[in-house]
């Protein structure tokens, strides 16, 4: 398969290699010629140094074999662009943008339908309010994503000192508890990644993964000794896009607002936008505006500047002066190690939530759902079990289910069958499988049918 | 530098070098020549050194090659499969010392095609088939062909690629290094094999026609014959070799989208326009110069002429006519034509006509600006706009070449070899080429070196092959600095 990418930014590189990784054939455009050269360098992909909008360019990059478009670059214009000149070249190729200002919110279908016929269009900060709103909601966790159209969660969160489990077996947590554990996918314990078996122990630090349906999800916090607490203050540090569209939800939620913007211009439009909200003028890394709000009374401090310096250290200082949870918006893939390490566990990236967006409209096979977590160490995929596949019609114990991955749950019909190794997948059952990086290949090979017969 | 890996992985290019002798003991068990025992027990020796190094530094998985690692590999792997190359000359009885049989293996490998061997038409079949062999090996890069071959690169490969096939402006035929690969030594194989039945169609006999397609497509110049091409003495074979060897030098990325069905390929390549209309001049020129000197006739003058001009240019070196008793002026020519090359991303070697165009327009560019001192002007190829780090690369590129050339010619002469011998074999080795002037010309050969002076020719034929940088890096106390 042969993909496009218009753009080498920190999406377009990051999903550049994943795909390469995956013996995928890419050809990464982009004008910029230091940005085509760290691509070049670093990964096995074709690069073609120009405007990704310029039809010479496109024809250069090879777009009629191209069986996947994407846009990534930093501006919507050049995004729309190129597709709109990818949709005169070659009308068959699948085309994927990234479209961020949020005046297009209401034309994405229209862009479908009529001229640059757009597939699907991605407005990652959508995705990171998203995120956002559920980091605030679960207590404790670092990761959250939705499958089964929000029937499932999916949550990361760090098992406490405390903690009645940590040191326990997956297999004693019944007895331990009196409640049924939800079921753990995945344990990250000093940077590895492991996938546990009944016999394994937690610990105390251990990062864990695990799936629950979506109403029975306090209660599985409930077993890790997580309490739910209400949500009723929330400063937000940033009034971009993001932190716009982030308070404008809140509003909805009733919960009190602080939004600091530094730049008055952007307040006085977000004062006119919002109505509950209250907007305030100034730098949010100033600890006298900090303290003169009241920040050691917020439940949740959302630090989202354009500068992510500036957020690090903004929640950094929010922390240290009293605010029980902050959340932190960073952009450069490299400072995820880091962050885990200087006490900030509740990290989003816009970028990282595009990149899942988009990994999962590459995916072959019917994957409806991707998250890629713990810095692409993993992926969590929801699929459509096909007829044909290799997965159906035999208990899970004699599928070749390749090493690294683990089917996590089956939805039939309203119910979620959590798998053992006599369950059988059935056609039409949605499938929730993790995955290790590099069994991610393999996975999508069991995924596809067999013969394509259409 | 992770040594143990970049160890593994000479392993693994050794051992793969160790199957190759497969194919001339083959030719050997066929004629029942000498060369089986030297070839059996050479082929006994690489694999199991390929093998042992493999096992004593078995890796951890590793995904990523550093752009330093790769250059590592490519220099080291590049000695190490030269050496070990050597062994069935080393083993047979032609060669007195491991010195010339190290120099003969290295010269095939970077296709130069100098050669210290007296009576070639002496040596067993199954060495000379080695010896071109080799060749072929050498010409698309061992590399390359291991990327494209071997599973065990990976990601890696790319580095690799890139310190083998280093080219000013480098271009992928496809997404994946391993595609482009393959498509690289497809087309080259294709070539070849066509080559080898215009050679059969002759009337050449088919071990003499592989050998000779063998050295040709790589730019090579190893002959089975001692008089080399002039042996045939045939116009045919003169045409034939004359057109391949013209291929040969044109960049291969051309001859596959001719193959794709773009037969106006060649045309819009301005280095490929370059490269033609350079040779047809100097052809012209060669054939004026020797008309009425040396030859009676223009139908012979030329024959003679463009078969020395194409020969050295793409820096082949096969020859049909002792070019020594040409005037001075053809025989500068041919001296310039060793230092010009051929195409970038063509099997020849020398400075590449696209680095002596990009040259020449900076040259340009500068006495415009003498001119227009406020004149903003770039350096286009093709219509495109070069990027300045690629120009500075190439004046870089240029000075080094020239530089080391003259450095060796120092050392060379310092051994007390006449002027024009020590000029003559350091730009034939360096450029690839294979014959020079003087003590080394078409009709001698290069036995007569002092000892130390084949070391610092094989130096210039791996400098000239791997194009400069990825050598000379070794060097640079920086690149061993943690």
């Amino acid at each position: 398969m042969k993909v496009l990418i218009v753009g080498a930014g920190e999406v377009g590189f990051h999903i550049a290699s994943h795909l390469a990784r995956e013996n995928k054939d890419v050809v990464v455009v982009d004008k910029d010629s230091a940005a085509i050269r760290r691509v070049s360098d670093n990964i096995d992909v074709q690069v073609v140094n120009g405007s990704g909008s310029s039809p010479v360019i496109l024809q250069e990059a090879g777009i009629k074999e191209a069986e996947i478009l994407l846009a990534v670059t930093d501006s919507d214009e050049t995004n729309l662009g190129a597709c709109l000149v990818a949709d005169l070249i070659s009308p068959s190729t699948k085309k994927i943008a990234r479209i961020r200002h949020a005046d297009y919110d209401g034309y994405h279908e229209i862009f479908r339908e009529q001229a640059p016929h757009i597939d699907t269009i991605i407005n990652p900060d959508i995705e990171v309010v998203k995120t956002i709103h559920w980091l605030m909601n679960v207590p404790g966790a670092v990761e959250v994503g939705e499958f089964a159209d929000g029937r499932l969660v999916f949550v990361g969160i760090y098992l406490d000192g405390s903690a009645r489990l940590s040191g326990v077996r997956l297999s004693d947590i019944y007895s331990r508890t009196g409640k049924k554990s939800p079921l753990i996918s995945a344990v990250v314990r000093e940077e590895e990644l492991i996938i546990p078996r009944g016999k394994h122990r937690l610990k105390a630090g251990d990062l864990i993964y695990f799936i629950s349906k979506k109403e029975s999800l306090m209660e599985s916090l409930s077993i890790f000794d997580k309490q739910v607490e209400p949500l009723n203050r929330v400063m937000i540090v940033g009034g971009g896009s993001i932190g716009f569209r982030l308070a404008s939800l809140l509003e909805g939620d009733s919960v009190h607002t602080k939004i600091i913007e530094k730049n008055p211009d952007r307040c006085s439009t977000l004062a006119e936008s919002l109505n509950k909200a209250v907007v305030l003028h100034g730098d949010g890394s100033n600890q006298e505006l900090l303290r003169e709000e009241n920040v050691q009374d917020m439940d949740v401090v959302v630090t989202l500047t354009d500068d992510e310096e500036t957020n690090i250290l903004t929640s950094l200082l929010a922390k240290r002066m009293g605010a029980p949870k902050t959340i932190t918006k960073i952009s450069k893939f490299s400072y995820f190690p880091l962050m885990s390490m200087i006490g900030l566990e509740q990290v989003v990236s816009p970028r990282l939530s595009a990149i899942n967006t988009i990994l999962l409209h590459i995916r072959t096979g019917k994957v409806l759902a991707a998250k890629s977590i713990k810095g692409e160490q993993a992926e969590v995929m929801e699929a459509l079990a096909l007829e044909t596949s290799d997965i159906v019609g035999k208990p899970l114990k004699e599928i070749a289910i390749p090493r690294g991955a683990l089917v996590t749950g089956i939805m039939r019909e309203n119910r979620i069958i959590i798998p053992t190794g006599e369950s059988v997948i059935a056609p039409n059952d949605r499938i929730i499988i993790f995955a290790k990086k590099q069994a991610i290949p393999q996975v999508e090979k069991i995924l596809a049918v067999k013969l394509e017969y259409f | 530098m992770r040594w143990s890996f970049i160890l593994n992985i000479i392993g693994m290019l050794i051992l793969f070098l160790g199957m190759c002798m497969l194919f001339p003991l083959f030719f050997g068990l066929y004629y029942r020549d000498q060369s089986v025992i030297p070839l059996a027990q050479s082929m006994g020796i690489t694999l199991a050194s390929g093998a042992s190094l493999m096992v004593v530094f078995r890796r951890e998985k590793v995904e990523h090659i550093s752009h330093r690692e790769g250059m590592a590999i490519v220099a080291v792997g590049w000695t190490a499969i030269g050496f070990f190359g050597a062994f069935p000359f080393y083993l047979g009885s032609e060669f007195s010392t491991f010195v010339d049989a190290f120099f003969e293996s290295v010269s095939g490998f970077t296709t130069t095609g100098s050669s210290i061997l007296t009576n070639i038409e002496a040596v067993s079949k199954g060495l000379l088939f080695w010896r071109s062999f080799i060749q072929w090996l050498g010409g698309m890069g061992i590399i390359v062909l291991s990327v494209a071959i071997l599973p065990f690169l990976g990601v890696g490969g790319m580095q690799l690629y890139k310190a083998e096939v280093p080219s000013p402006v480098p271009d992928k035929l496809k997404p994946r290094i391993r595609d482009t690969a393959k498509i690289l030594w497809k087309v080259y194989a294709l070539i070849s094999l066509v080559q080898v039945l215009f050679l059969l169609l002759g009337g050449m006999d088919l071990y003499d026609a592989l050998c000779h397609a063998f050295t040709t497509m790589p730019t090579g110049g190893f002959s089975t014959k001692n008089a080399s091409i002039a042996h045939f003495d045939s116009v045919y074979f003169d045409t034939v070799v004359i057109v391949f060897m013209l291929l040969a030098g044109i960049n291969f990325s051309l001859h596959y989208q001719f193959l794709r069905g773009k037969p106006l390929a060649f045309w819009r390549d301005s280095e490929c326009r370059f490269f033609l209309g350079t040779v047809l001049l100097l052809i012209v020129v060669v054939t004026f110069n020797i008309y009425g000197t040396v030859y009676e006739t223009v139908g012979r003058a030329f024959r003679y002429g463009a078969f020395q001009v194409v020969s050295i240019v793409t820096t082949t070196g096969y020859a049909t006519a002792d070019y020594e008793r040409w005037p001075a002026m053809s025989q500068f020519i041919l001296l310039l034509c060793m230092f010009l090359g051929a195409s970038a991303g063509s099997t020849g070697g020398g400075m590449k006509c696209l680095r002596v165009m990009l040259y020449l327009k900076y040259c340009y560019k500068e006495l415009f600006s003498l001119v227009h001192p406020r004149a903003v002007k770039r350096i286009k190829i093709g219509g495109r706009a070069v990027p300045e780090d690629v120009v500075r690369s190439v004046l870089g590129f240029m000075g080094l070449y020239v530089g080391l050339f003259v450095f060796s010619t120092v050392l060379i002469a310092g051994m007390g070899v006449d002027l024009v011998t020590s000029i003559a074999s350091v730009a034939a080795t360096i450029g690839n080429i294979g014959p020079g002037l003087g003590m080394v010309g078409p009709t001698d050969n290069f036995a007569q070196i002092p000892y130390l002076g084949k070391w610092v020719l094989i130096w210039c034929m791996l400098l000239g092959r791997l194009e400069i940088y990825t050598v000379i890096i070794l060097l640079v106390p920086e690149f061993w600095r943690k």
